[in-house]
């Protein structure tokens, strides 16, 4: 188990050599991709922002390769705009890759006059009126700053202060490359055709699960329908590939991005350009909204936020799940074109006759002082084959719907977390301003000798008491129904609930009255804290 | 590989002296955005004082690093020219000089040409043409304005000169060392993990960014795995308690290696010279190592009294060794470490990664991916109470669950203990792995549930 270093070939040639003679050789086009999207991170419920997708995508391509014997250049292109350069794997290849670059100077008017600094150029003046070009041949002596200086056979000139049309003609081959491009130095003996794969993970991704439940009519069941939307906005499309979701959180590292160059226009700073008038002319006017944008970097986030264009639903087919690690991966059942700035959906599952509880809650605690308030409506069904569920369903946003007259109409929209099978389902509802909670701080006892009015709670240790309190709950039901509720209370440190009229339960940690309270009445619960000091036994 | 080459440089610009210089260039980069640059050339040199220009050196260079070495040279004064060549810059200092200006007739096309003397360059231009004091360009009609040279300082790029005294004239080969941020490089490891036979391959990439400016050709590179910056990796002191973050390496190794240092550094030459283009990120193989044993785990970590409603992913976590016997054999520079793993078709899925710091041979390496879909854990608060003025006992909870269908091992560790909380009670045996935290390696079976219950006293 001897690490096995790549000891590249320390040859007696120096790459430069071999770089200035290598080959320029450019992969053909995928012939197969496949591309496995993953959601954004740092989002645990919820559907996806068309305007910032903040997931990320593996993306890999079969290319065929025929590189000459020696060194080469091997270019892929139309690779992701996303691609993040660090992770690129490329194997296939013979063995002898010497190095992989990514070059992300990019053709634009700034980088081509750059580029052709200290460099024979010819100005171009178009006269106004007559329309004749007149050109001259000189040479660019600087672009710092935004500001242009060229110098001709008359002497030097600043680009554009004179107020003619002025520009300058580049010679096919200045600047850089049109995108930014990637590219590995190889080194074969002998010329060779093979079949590579190209894999990255690149931004401008992200998908989640969008679940639609509908009630049946008495309330007590439910089904559960959801797609997968998936959405690229890259400028680069996926044709034909093998699509795959993953569901489940992956560890992503912030890191420093790698450098980029947006590039910018040509500016054509001037010397002040002060007048006698104080309406500044036109022309400064765009020079000074020329100057603003200066330096401005467009974020990548930034450039995808053109909104998508289609949204494309595809047939009835449902995704196929898989354990990948301790992550879930979802399979698009054929091959599928992820297109530039476009939104999919595929069938995730279609479940029916899911039964479901309907109950109410509030928090009740003991130190706020809150008029009467609403309590929460919540649907729970729990993830198992007896529910007609038992599946992992992967985060994303849920649409309840209710039928009436007919009709299926949106009751509400809420998020799901990533469900493992066996977990409870939970669809929050939102309040029902039917179901009131009024909460009345009924007495507040520092006297321990008082306040003993209610049946002592089985299992209760009477303490020494330094302070009790009585609290009063009114619920009121104005549905034509009994309803059940969940009262969890909230306690400071070393409270607990001695008394109460009702029976007391606990959930994950918490005390909880369960009551059901019938229907068109009004429950009245009372109940009696009391905060710990010394233990007498102690 | 030391052999020197004979590469044309970009340009070196001796004034009076026009000599095409053989050049190697010698990069070594450091971790923190640093790299020292030393430029070896042949230059040609007169007797006696002349300056020597410098254009083609990295665009962020520190001037004041700059050291220039030559046989038979001494050096008079370095100077670096940052005062860049622009419009307004020339016509800044053009104040005093006569220019000729050209005035273009919109209608006719007439061009007319005066000389003129600029007298001011501040927020516009002021001319003296003849006895009239005028404002360039007022009316807004084309003038065009003509300056006959530049002025000495001005630059397109800053440039470093430095005036040297030469004892002789001839050929000699000078060095010019300096240090400039805008290269720097990280490593970039791919992990495939097998989990049928619990194993992994690791390639190791060195990823070498280059954002200084320029372009570094041919250039013999030398990357130091480390950062000689005083400030770059010393944190604040702080006397209170922080939420440290997971420790990726829970054993760290005291294996030597083969590999070449430098002081603490260890460092990676590479085999073959470069060209490190400007804004290019490159990536060179350092390691490929198969079939190290890795062992695949979860974890969670409990902060003190926290309590949750709903369950919560426990970490899924790889660890495997870099030690020579059963590891990857090798220190780790610094990186991020991307985990695969084959999916039902064969195909390599991307399952997660994780950051590593410098890691010595024989360490054992924790990282956490991510958090499992099926394992997930419910710690519970369920009772506080009072003992006595100064002390509390909490009881705690854990519920978890394992949807997946073959047991797993969780460790739960529940941290914040202070040193000062004993555990009193516990449904299995923990074990104390600092004051601050206590671990239960916890069973859940396949598709099953497993509680943890503990209760811990503690004063304050």
């Amino acid at each position: 188990m001897r690490a096995r270093r790549e000891i590249l070939a320390a040859a007696f040639t120096c790459i430069h050599a071999a770089a200035a003679s290598a080959a320029d050789v450019t992969a053909e086009p995928p012939l197969d991709l496949a591309v496995t999207v993953y959601r954004a991170p740092a989002r645990s419920g919820g559907s996806i922002d068309l305007d910032a997708l903040r997931g990320f995508a593996l993306v890999s391509e079969t290319r065929v390769v025929r590189l000459p014997a020696g060194v080469s250049r091997l270019r892929f292109e139309g690779v992701a705009d996303g691609i993040e350069a660090q992770s690129v794997i490329i194997t296939g290849l013979p063995p002898g890759i010497l190095e992989k670059n990514r070059d992300a100077k990019v053709l634009s008017p700034s980088s081509l006059l750059a580029a052709t600094v200290d460099k024979p150029v010819e100005l171009e003046r178009t006269d106004r009126k007559t329309g004749q070009t007149e050109r001259v041949a000189g040479m660019i002596l600087s672009d710092a700053d935004g500001g242009v200086v060229f110098k001709t056979a008359e002497g030097i000139e600043a680009l554009r202060c004179s107020g003619l049309p002025e520009t300058f003609r580049f010679e096919p081959g200045d600047g850089p490359a049109a995108r930014p491009s990637l590219s590995v130095l190889v080194r074969t003996p002998t010329a060779t055709t093979s079949q590579v794969t190209l894999s990255y993970l690149s931004r401008g991704f992200d998908w989640a699960a969008d679940y639609s439940a509908t009630l049946s009519a008495d309330g007590r069941s439910m089904a559960l329908g959801a797609w997968v939307t998936l959405a690229n906005s890259n400028g680069t499309a996926f044709p034909s590939a093998n699509t795959q979701v993953v569901a489940g959180r992956v560890n992503r590292e912030t890191d420093s991005v790698e450098p980029l160059d947006f590039g910018g226009p040509i500016l054509a700073n001037c010397w002040p350009r002060g007048s006698t008038s104080d309406i500044p002319p036109q022309l400064l006017r765009f020079a000074y909204a020329a100057k603003a944008t200066r330096g401005m970097v467009a974020a990548p986030s930034a450039m995808m936020g053109e909104a998508l264009q289609e949204v494309m639903v595809s047939a009835q087919r449902n995704v196929a799940e898989e354990q990948l690690g301790d992550l879930k991966l979802y399979r698009v059942p054929e091959r599928t074109t992820v297109s530039s700035r476009q939104s999919k959906q595929v069938r995730l599952l279609d479940r029916s006759a899911i039964p479901i509880t309907t109950v109410y809650r509030a928090s009740l605690s003991a130190d706020e002082i809150r008029p009467t308030f609403a309590a929460d409506r919540v649907l729970r069904s729990v993830n198992t084959q007896a529910n007609h569920l038992g599946v992992p369903l992967p985060s994303g946003r849920v649409a309840v719907f209710a039928w009436h007259d007919g009709q299926r109409l949106l009751l509400r929209e809420s998020n799901v977390r990533d469900l493992a099978v066996k977990e409870e389902l939970e669809l929050d509802m939102g309040s029902a301003p039917d179901v009131q909670v009024a909460v009345v701080h009924e007495a507040l006892q520092i006297d321990s000798t008082q306040a003993k009015l209610l049946p002592l709670l089985p299992g209760v240790t009477l303490r020494r008491v330094r302070r009790e309190q009585m609290e009063r709950i009114q619920i009121s039901n104005a549905r034509a129904a009994s309803i059940q509720i969940e009262l969890s209370v909230d306690l400071n440190d070393g409270a607990e609930v001695i008394r109460a009229d009702h029976p007391l339960g606990s959930k994950n940690g918490r005390p909880v009255f369960k009551l059901t309270i019938p229907a068109q009445r009004t429950l009245i619960l009372r109940y009696q804290l009391q905060y710990q000091t010394l233990s007498k036994s102690r | 590989m030391r052999q020197l080459l004979i590469c044309v440089g970009l340009s070196l610009s001796l004034p009076g002296v026009a000599a095409p210089a053989e050049r190697s260039i010698a990069l070594t980069i450091y971790n923190g955005d640093l790299a020292l640059v030393q430029d070896r050339r042949d230059i040609d040199l007169k007797e006696g004082r002349q300056r020597l220009e410098f254009a083609d050196v990295s665009a962020q260079i520190r001037p004041e690093t700059v050291t220039l070495t030559a046989p038979d040279v001494s050096i008079v004064e370095q100077n670096f020219d940052f005062d860049l060549l622009t419009p307004a810059k020339l016509m800044e200092k053009a104040v005093g000089q006569e220019v000729t200006i050209v005035r273009i007739n919109p209608a006719t096309g007439a061009q007319e040409r005066e000389q003129a003397q600029v007298l001011a360059a501040n927020g516009g231009v002021v001319l003296r043409i003849g006895q009239r004091i005028e404002v360039l360009r007022d009316d807004g009609l084309p003038v065009r304005v003509i300056f006959d040279k530049v002025p000495d300082n001005l630059r397109a790029r800053p440039t470093l000169s430095v005036t040297v005294v030469g004892a002789h004239a001839g050929t000699r080969r000078a060095t010019l060392s300096y240090l400039t941020p805008g290269l720097s490089w990280k490593a970039d490891y791919v992990a495939l993990f097998d989990e049928g036979s619990g194993k992994i391959d690791v390639q190791g990439w060195i990823t070498l960014t280059n954002s200084s400016g320029t372009t570094y050709e041919n250039a013999q590179t030398l990357l130091v795995a480390g950062s000689p910056n005083e400030d770059a990796d010393a944190g604040p002191y702080s006397p209170y308690r922080q939420v440290r973050a997971r420790p990726t390496v829970p054993n760290p190794g005291t294996e030597s290696g083969s590999r070449e240092r430098l002081g603490d550094f260890y460092l990676y030459p590479l085999a073959e010279r470069t060209t490190i283009a400007n804004l290019q990120t490159k990536q060179v193989s350092f390691m490929d190592v198969h079939g190290v044993p890795a062992e695949h785990g979860y974890e969670f970590q409990n902060q003190w009294l926290a309590t949750s409603d709903t369950a919560l992913s426990a970490s899924t976590v790889y660890s495997f060794s870099s030690s020579a016997h059963g590891g990857l054999g090798d220190q780790l520079p610094a990186g991020i470490l991307r985990f695969y793993m084959r999916d039902k078709r064969g195909d390599p899925q991307f399952i997660g990664e994780s950051r590593i710091d410098h890691t010595p041979m024989g360490s054992t390496l924790s990282l956490a991916t991510g958090d499992a879909f099926d394992v997930k854990v419910k710690p519970i608060v369920s009772k506080r109470t009072r003992n006595s003025t100064f002390s509390w006992q909490t009881d705690m909870r854990y519920e978890l669950s394992n949807a997946l269908p073959r047991d797993v091992v969780v460790r739960v560790r529940q941290s914040g203990l202070w040193g000062d909380t004993h555990i009193t009670a516990e449904s299995q045996k923990s074990v104390r792995r600092s004051a601050d935290t206590a671990e239960w390696a916890v069973t859940v079976p396949a598709n099953g549930t497993a509680s943890l219950t503990a209760s811990f006293e503690s004063r304050y």
